[in-house]
């Protein structure tokens, strides 16, 4: 067999006392998906610097084509072929896709020629097998669009390996087809690409050899033919993960809390009716764009309704504000943790206490500080957040751990009705199970849970009944234990039949 | 004690170690420094402007700026002056004078919070007119003639040998720290400046709480206002004339970030206290206003480097933590 295109051997990466990265070693070859799986916290984020330059390793060698390199930048990285791609595309919004194709590339003459400019950009993307107009600033594009120009970005650079970390996360099923069609173009023109990501279903599709980490070690790898789903995922956990997504029994009471009749905001959704009992989780399904988010904002009072009725407990309920919405018994967990809800800056016990600030008030009108401690330690243990300690800004935890210390800024506030919008995006399998696992004690202690979400593995495993959302229209409500993945599918892109 | 290893090592601490360098080299160089006259000449020269920077504090955390204080400081002296001379006693004076102040706050507000323009560009255009409405009010002349009572405040010690102004100036510190630390108030301002999408999805009153920041700021501005007016005993259209930029200069020092959501009473008082020792020790050693001046440039470029030093200096002192 001819050299790797890009090899590790023995690599670590130590920060003070912690090593992020032990002992790695293996090898991406040439034309070639190669996914890399494992929890947050097992060392691919860093992998990924220690590759591109950002983290030289401290000990062990990289080599490139057999010829040990050490990069001292990214861009020594990229002109070596070497380039990374992030869930959140870096592009700059007020410049043309052309303008962003080409920003990095300092080879070209002095003079900007922009009709060869924007031709080259239109071919560099036709490559990708993707029509996009090169005029056009990056702003106005969606995720996949920009991720789409910082691939061609990439190319344009003779890139030999890509290196894409968990780019499917924020989007939607049709585009994560196309993104999966860039990669195996890519792959046809003999470019290694290193996949990372959460979905074992994208990872059983794409790849050719998947490498396991855990702990800043590498695991295993190996050719996809050859690993089950079963054995990675025990793998990456290092323990037996059979059932974590069992069907939990419902525990609903039946006692109607929530209401929503004929709900309907102008242009954005219509006609949206459905009941909540205590005790029962409904997620909301249905493709990105189906308007399911902007139904929880309006139920929360953030971009409140137009037309129609809700109730809650029987009584008719006008929410126009997030605070009408809290002071009724309402939590809303959004999906974008760092822009809605967390203040990252801010440390875990305040972000846990902001919500119900007030009732921290001690005799003399002051913060109760040790109640507020005592509050975030309380959650702490009992959802299992991993942080040093309360006062450290919650920006420095991992993904899951926010996504714990969101759920628990909201549990504070005591809920009746709780929305949790997408709440295990962009998180690792064992914080997903956690999830799952606070979502459900919930339910059994009788608040009324819907769940937004797009994976439907976890829809059909959460769900007591399924509804689904097309186009800003309500177009079906399945009992979530009779259902399938291809039933709501069916619904969600307009396949199927109604059903009742 | 992982806590005040943390405290030592904060910008405050760091800014604490400036202060006690700045003050063995000012006593070192002059017999006179460390004297309890010098150091109350020394709060009593600055003592409005110190002032207004425990208010704007709360401005900047809150993710906002007022560049209109020094105005609105010049048009409470100017109206003030102005009610002097129409014949109005300076007793009902004062209390108008305030309201005035708490109204163009008001002004401010409106336009940020309601209309919802970015108060940097409000600011700016109030900061032209109130300052053309105070000229108004007293053209070319100076206004003086106060009753003695009320010039006292501004000159003559009140408790052992602090004047009025100094003493309000520390009670005020202390309640900026408690309200800014440890109330509802003062979370939901940091909250805001942090991020004010994460405070409107968590209930929090934005409006509400930008509004009070931004009168309670022209308010005080209004106060230091009468208190100029009563130390030097007289108002002119130019009262305060281009103070912002030394009261946010300050503030900035003091560790809060442009950006909102970071930053300390105990900074701003450190940074008070560091400014106002600099310029005194330059004083001292007979450096020419002009130089002053240099001096506290360079302070402005280096505050606005906070965050960059914030950064440097925990890394330095700091053992770096695993990024996964």
């Amino acid at each position: 067999m001819d050299a790797p295109l890009l090899e590790l051997r023995r690599v670590s990466k130590t920060f003070g006392p912690t090593r992020a990265l032990d002992d790695v070693s293996f090898a991406l070859r040439a034309g070639t998906i190669h996914a890399l799986v494992g929890e947050n916290g097992a060392g691919k984020s860093t992998l990924i610097k220690t590759v591109t330059g950002l983290h030289p390793p401290s000990s062990g060698s990289i080599l490139v084509d057999g010829q040990e390199v050490r990069f001292r930048s990214t861009a020594e990285a990229q002109r070596a072929g070497i380039a990374a791609i992030y869930q959140e595309p870096m592009v700059f919004p007020d410049l043309s896709v052309a303008e962003n194709i080409f920003i990095s590339h300092q080879d070209r003459p002095p003079w900007i020629d922009w009709a060869g400019l924007e031709r080259e950009a239109a071919a560099l993307i036709a490559r990708l097998g993707v029509a996009l107009d090169p005029s056009r600033p990056a702003g106005e594009l969606t995720l996949a669009e920009q991720q789409t120009v910082e691939i061609a970005r990439a190319i344009g650079l003779r890139v030999r390996v890509l290196i894409m970390d968990e780019p499917s996360a924020a989007l939607s099923e049709h585009e994560v087809g196309r993104l999966h069609g860039i990669a195996r173009a890519l792959r046809a023109e003999g470019v290694a690409v290193l996949y990372i990501s959460h979905r074992l279903e994208e990872v059983f599709a794409l790849a050719d050899m998947v490498t396991v980490m855990r702990d800043g070690r590498h695991v295993s790898t190996r050719p996809r033919s050859e690993v089950t789903q079963a054995g990675l995922v025990s793998e990456m956990v290092g323990r037996d993960m059979e059932g974590r997504f069992a069907r939990t029994p419902s525990r609903a009471t039946g006692q109607r809390v929530l209401a929503v009749r004929r709900l309907g905001r102008t242009g954005v959704f219509e006609d949206i009716s459905f009941e909540l009992a205590a005790g029962e989780i409904v997620c909301l399904a249905g493709l990105v764009g189906a308007r399911r988010t902007d139904v929880a904002l309006a139920l929360f009072g953030v971009a409140p309704a137009d037309r129609g009725t809700v109730e809650i407990e029987g009584r008719p309920a006008i929410i126009r504000s997030p605070r009408d919405a809290m002071r009724l018994g309402l939590a809303y967990v959004p999906e974008d943790r760092r822009k809605l809800g967390l203040a990252l800056g801010l440390s875990v016990e305040a972000n846990i206490t902001l919500p119900r600030l007030e009732a921290y008030r001690d005799g003399r009108g002051l913060l109760d500080r040790a109640r507020e401690r005592a509050d975030a330690l309380r959650f702490r243990d009992a959802m299992r957040i991993k942080a040093a300690g309360p006062e450290v800004p919650v920006g420095t935890l991992s993904g899951g751990n926010q996504q714990k210390v969101m759920l628990a800024k909201w549990l504070n506030t005591a809920p009746r009705i709780l929305i949790v919008d997408e709440p295990t995006r962009g998180i690792d399998i064992g914080a997903k199970a956690e999830v799952h696992r606070i979502l459900r004690d919930l339910a059994g202690e009788g608040v009324a849970i819907l769940v937004i979400s797009s994976d439907l593995p976890e829809v059909l495993s959460l769900a007591d009944r399924v509804l689904v959302m097309r186009e800003g229209r309500l177009v079906g409500d399945l009992p979530g234990a009779r259902t399938s993945e291809e039933a709501v599918m069916r619904l969600a892109v307009g396949a199927g039949e109604a059903a009742a | 004690m992982t806590a005040l290893r943390e405290r030592l090592t904060s910008w405050e601490g760091f800014l604490l170690l400036v202060l006690v360098l700045l003050y063995a080299w000012n006593a070192l160089a002059s017999p006179v420094f460390l004297t309890l006259g010098n150091q109350v000449n020394l709060f009593q020269l600055s003592i409005e402007k110190v002032i207004v920077a425990l208010a704007m504090t709360f401005v900047i955390i809150n993710g906002e700026i007022d560049l209109s204080v020094a105005s609105v400081m010049g048009l409470a002296a100017c109206s003030f002056g102005w009610l002097h001379g129409a014949g109005v006693p300076a007793a009902a004076a004062i209390p108008l004078v305030l309201l005035l102040g708490l109204a163009c706050g008001g002004f401010n507000a409106f336009w940020v919070v309601r209309v919802g323009l970015p108060s940097l560009v409000v600011t700016l255009a109030t900061m032209i007119a109130f300052r053309g409405l105070a000229r108004v009010l007293v053209e070319d002349r100076g206004i003086g003639g106060f009753p003695a009572w009320f010039n006292a405040l501004g000159q003559k010690p009140l408790i052992g040998p602090f004047p009025f102004a100094i003493l309000l100036f520390f009670a005020m510190a202390a309640l900026a720290w408690v309200l800014l630390h440890r109330t509802v108030f003062g979370r939901q301002v940091t909250v805001i400046g942090a991020s004010r999408a994460v405070a409107e999805y968590s209930g929090v009153d934005v409006g509400r709480v930008k509004t009070a920041v931004l009168v309670a700021s022209s308010g005080v501005a209004a106060l230091a206002g009468l208190l100029f007016a009563a130390r030097v005993g007289a108002v002119r259209g130019d009262v305060a004339l281009g103070f912002e930029l030394d009261i946010i200069t300050i503030v900035l020092l003091g560790g809060v970030s442009i950006f909102g959501g970071v930053g300390s009473v105990t900074g701003t008082v450190l940074a008070i206290l560091i400014v106002l020792s600099l310029r005194n020790g330059m004083a001292l050693a007979n450096l020419t206003g002009h130089i002053q001046s240099g001096v506290l440039g360079v302070l402005l470029i280096l505050s606005v480097m906070v965050p960059v030093f914030r950064g440097w200096f925990q890394r330095v002192l700091h053992r770096p933590e695993a990024v996964s």
